[in-house]
């Protein structure tokens, strides 16, 4: 019977998809210029969810676009991404530098930068985004390698990809 | 004979290998983006004709029920019995009835969680790890107690999951009714901890707010589309349901306000005389809500938990279903909505714990909601529509339930109001798609929730100048429609087989019914066909062929292409500049000749009467969509030219197009408003914008 109660996790959330569905889907872009040698990478996501799961994981209240928004809040978001986001270089670990965040309607903007990269064969990304507390959460991540685009909708159960020069 | 032998061998031989060297070209079908759609649809019968229009033998059943429903407060439970009245209007005998069981979607054997796949979590909170793994199995699903004729003998049923089928003593002739009866109970779900359509919010005082639906056995659609519309109700592909009658009595506890479907029949035993009173004058008042139960009356009454019942008596006329909420919590305000001269009742019904936020903008939504829809489809036809605090966002006949409460200061962000004003719109909006224009949602999801999401925008606008719109923005989709291909569904696909819900059959459906009246028909002529489409299907059962049809019938616009790629395909818009040339002329004796400015950029090294540019569009996706061309002038100021989605006839891939003007261009940009869902951007201009979104980001942040 074990299972039979995991479902009743996990589908709780399906169950809730109704009529005006809300959806749960983030965008995460990667780019290498060759330019500035580096990877540049773009994430919005919903503001309600990135809130609720901060709130949640952090125990604060960051009370977003509200007069009473939480002072300095960046080092969360910071915090965040760097635990459910990671990257490898040609297999190698590499650290992003938080360069920003800005607000667009009901989405949250995160600009992140990889810098001093020469050529590479191969990214992969890990990204663990909102999954926690949105058991149905799609994040949807691009690659833009040269001329090459790739898309790969991680979830749950598919939670990395692996872009190929 | 022997040397001609040979000759003819040796001919043969050359032949041969001649025939082996030359490819015989393959033909191919018609692979025209503008191919018309007659592969894809329907033949058009004498009950579907080829307009769109319901056809001169078009049929529909109507199903009428007179239910008893008792709510057990105690227990949280429902116990009903109905007498149902089938009249087979169709032209076929038939030799059983098919009713919907949707309860049975949480009965303790159903297969809903054993056809979605998971996987053990790397950790889960204590509170959620306690709740998931040491939980009582919740005893969902209806227990049917009695299926009787009408002199009381048993009748022959069997049940398939969420479907039951009545076996008829002799089969149902064209023109004949059936009637009867079916007993039932069941337990209803905690709809805040388990999710669902319906159910009830406990609190701690140990008070329940109901909004309670799907809770009766209802029949099934039988039409000349599906035959039985019996597929099963796997949870998230709603409902296909028949009109009828509904009399109906509910008894609930006698301290309970109740909203639901149909005309209040016993107002003067259900509500106090001051009740009445505020409801009279709410019926009068057009321009602010009325409060009829007050919070201060409601917060009084929600300490106390009465015994004894009370007996609600409605009548619902020509509805598709129905539903109820009822709580001792709930404040209950009102106003008169005119509607070309008709007065309908907008009402909210609320607990304390949603309000202000409900008592500023509930019935005010509910008002727009009813004259916005009118105005784009026909006159609302019933005589109230609520809107009921049910924290959940769904839809029912005269009813919804709808999200979003305050802080618990009372306070609430502008996310929050402009959250609950759009589902509040989109929930009330559903009373026109599918409660009355009744599309098949087990099947396609879009007809209702698509066009509706579409709508919605036009009464969010409506509602507050400057309204923050977000989905069914063009600009809005590309991030769905960009994504991975192997993860996006054709709008034309089954609710339940589709990877990204919302935006499978919400976000695109409006989008594409957004751009075909901005971009490509123009509002004119888009909003009298929506509204064509919209009177031909009112209280019957179109089809998708019944819209694309109508939409080209009344406008004289051919859409096929259009309805063949974003509805029928995943294809995406990307439509970007190629190459520009630059020419001027000179004067010959009897000629003019064009010669080509080879500078770099858009100027030209000379100053002439006129300047020609020839301009290489090309279209990395396979949308066709027109192009839309802004060119501004050295002097700043602008000029649009749209070449219409025919420019990619007989070249799907680039063409050129000359443009003249007696100013010199500096930039060339397309799609400069972002109409066309175009995923691309960075070939929008020419000359090519360097730098990119982060760039942008960067150097604002470096200031």
């Amino acid at each position: 019977m074990k299972t039979k109660y995991i479902f009743l996790l996990l589908f709780i959330i399906p169950l809730l998809s109704f009529s005006a569905h809300k959806y749960y889907l983030s965008l995460t872009q990667i780019k290498y210029k060759s330019e500035t040698k580096s990877v540049q990478i773009i994430i919005n996501v919903f503001m309600d969810d990135i809130e609720s799961a901060l709130n949640k994981d952090y125990n604060i209240d960051l009370k977003l676009t509200t007069k009473k928004e939480l002072k300095d809040n960046t080092v969360y978001f910071k915090r965040y991404l760097k635990e459910k986001l990671h990257f490898k270089i040609d297999g190698i670990a590499k650290e992003f530098t938080f360069i920003g965040k800005e607000y667009d309607g009901d989405l949250v903007y995160f600009y992140l930068e990889i810098a001093e990269i020469n050529q590479f064969k191969t990214i992969e990304v890990e990204n663990n985004i909102l999954i926690e507390h949105f058991p149905q959460q799609q994040n949807l991540t691009k690659c833009k390698l040269g001329e090459k685009h790739k898309s790969m909708l991680l979830t749950k159960e598919e939670n990395s990809a692996k872009f190929t020069h | 004979m022997k040397k001609l032998g040979i000759l003819l061998i040796s001919l043969a031989f050359v032949a041969n290998s001649f025939a082996q060297k030359k490819e015989v070209q393959q033909g191919h079908t018609n692979q025209n983006k503008f191919k018309q759609l007659k592969d894809e649809f329907a033949t058009p019968t004498d009950q579907r004709t080829a307009s769109g229009a319901p056809g001169k033998n078009y049929t529909q059943q109507k199903v009428d029920y007179v239910m008893d429903i008792v709510l057990d407060d105690e227990k949280q439970k429902i116990t009903g019995a109905e007498t149902i009245t089938y009249h087979n209007n169709s032209t076929d005998e038939l030799a059983y009835l098919w009713l919907q069981l949707d309860q049975n979607m949480r009965a303790a054997d159903s297969k809903t969680p054993d056809i979605e796949t998971d996987n053990i979590p790397e950790k889960l909170s204590k509170a959620g790890f306690n709740k998931t793994f040491s939980k009582e199995a919740f005893d969902g699903g209806f227990k049917i107690m009695s299926v009787t004729n009408t002199d009381n003998s048993n009748l022959s049923y069997t049940i398939n999951q969420t479907m039951m089928r009545i076996n008829l003593p002799k089969p149902l002739a064209s023109g004949a009714t059936f009637k009867f009866n079916i007993k039932w109970w069941y337990n209803i779900n905690n709809h805040r901890t388990d999710g669902g359509r319906s159910g009830f919010e406990h609190f701690d005082d140990g008070n329940n707010n109901y909004v309670i639906a799907q809770f009766f056995p209802r029949l099934c659609v039988y039409d000349n589309v599906e035959g039985w519309q019996n597929e099963q109700f796997w949870g998230r592909s709603e409902f296909a349901l028949e009109f009828g009658d509904y009399t109906v009595s509910i008894t609930i506890p006698d301290d309970h306000m109740l909203g639901a479907t149909g005309v209040l029949k016993n107002e003067s035993t259900v509500l106090s005389k001051k009740e009445q009173e505020r409801l009279a004058t709410a019926k009068k008042t057009f321009d602010n809500p009325v409060i009829i139960r007050t919070q201060e009356e409601a917060e009084k009454i929600e300490k106390g938990h009465s015994k004894k019942t009370k007996t609600w008596e409605f009548f619902a006329e020509n509805v598709r279903d129905y539903a109820f909420a009822t709580s001792r919590k709930f404040i209950w305000d009102a106003m008169a909505v005119n509607i070309n001269g008709k007065t309908v009742m907008a009402y909210s019904l609320y607990s304390k714990e949603a309000n202000p936020l409900y008592g500023d903008h509930s019935t005010r939504a509910v008002a727009q909601t009813l004259k916005t829809y009118s105005k784009y489809t026909f006159d609302y036809p019933y005589h109230k529509a609520i809107s009921v605090d049910g924290q959940m966002g769904m839809e029912y006949p005269q009813i919804c339930f709808n999200p979003g409460r305050p802080e618990a200061d009372g306070t609430y962000t502008d996310r929050t109001k402009y959250r609950m004003i759009g589902v509040t719109i989109h929930e009330v909006g559903h009373n026109f798609f599918p409660m009355i224009v009744n599309s098949d949602e087990r099947q396609w999801t879009w007809m209702d929730e698509g066009l509706n999401s579409y709508v919605q925008m036009l009464a969010m606008m409506d509602y507050e100048k400057g309204y923050p719109l977000s989905r069914g923005l063009p600009k809005n989709i590309v991030d769905y429609m960009n994504g991975d291909q192997s993860k996006i569904a054709p709008i034309m696909s089954k609710g339940d087989n589709v990877y990204s819900f919302g935006n499978n059959a919400y976000g695109k459906p409006a989008t594409a019914l957004w751009i075909l009246r901005e971009t490509i028909m123009g509002q004119e002529l888009f909003d009298h066909a929506f509204r064509t489409y919209s009177q031909r299907w009112m209280f019957k059962h179109p089809s998708p062929e019944d819209f694309f049809r109508t939409m080209e019938d009344a406008s004289g616009v051919d859409l096929d292409w259009f309805w063949r790629g974003w509805f029928y395909t995943t294809d995406v818009t990307d439509i970007g500049l190629k190459d520009v040339k630059k020419y001027y002329t000179t004067e010959g004796d009897d000629e003019v000749v064009f010669t080509e400015d080879a500078s770099e950029g858009l100027g030209f090294s000379q100053k002439h009467k006129k300047y020609h540019y020839e301009i290489t569009y090309n279209k990395p996706g396979g949308l066709v969509m027109p192009i839309i061309v802004e060119f501004t002038y050295k002097d700043g100021t602008k000029e649009r030219k749209t070449y219409p989605a025919q420019i990619w006839r007989l070249n799907d891939n680039e063409v050129t197009k000359v443009f003249s003007s007696s100013k010199e261009i500096e930039n060339i940009a397309i799609d400069p408003d972002l109409e066309t869902a175009d995923v691309d951007t960075s070939n929008n201009n020419w000359p090519q914008e360097k730098v990119d979104k982060f760039d942008k980001f960067k150097n604002k942040i470096k200031g």
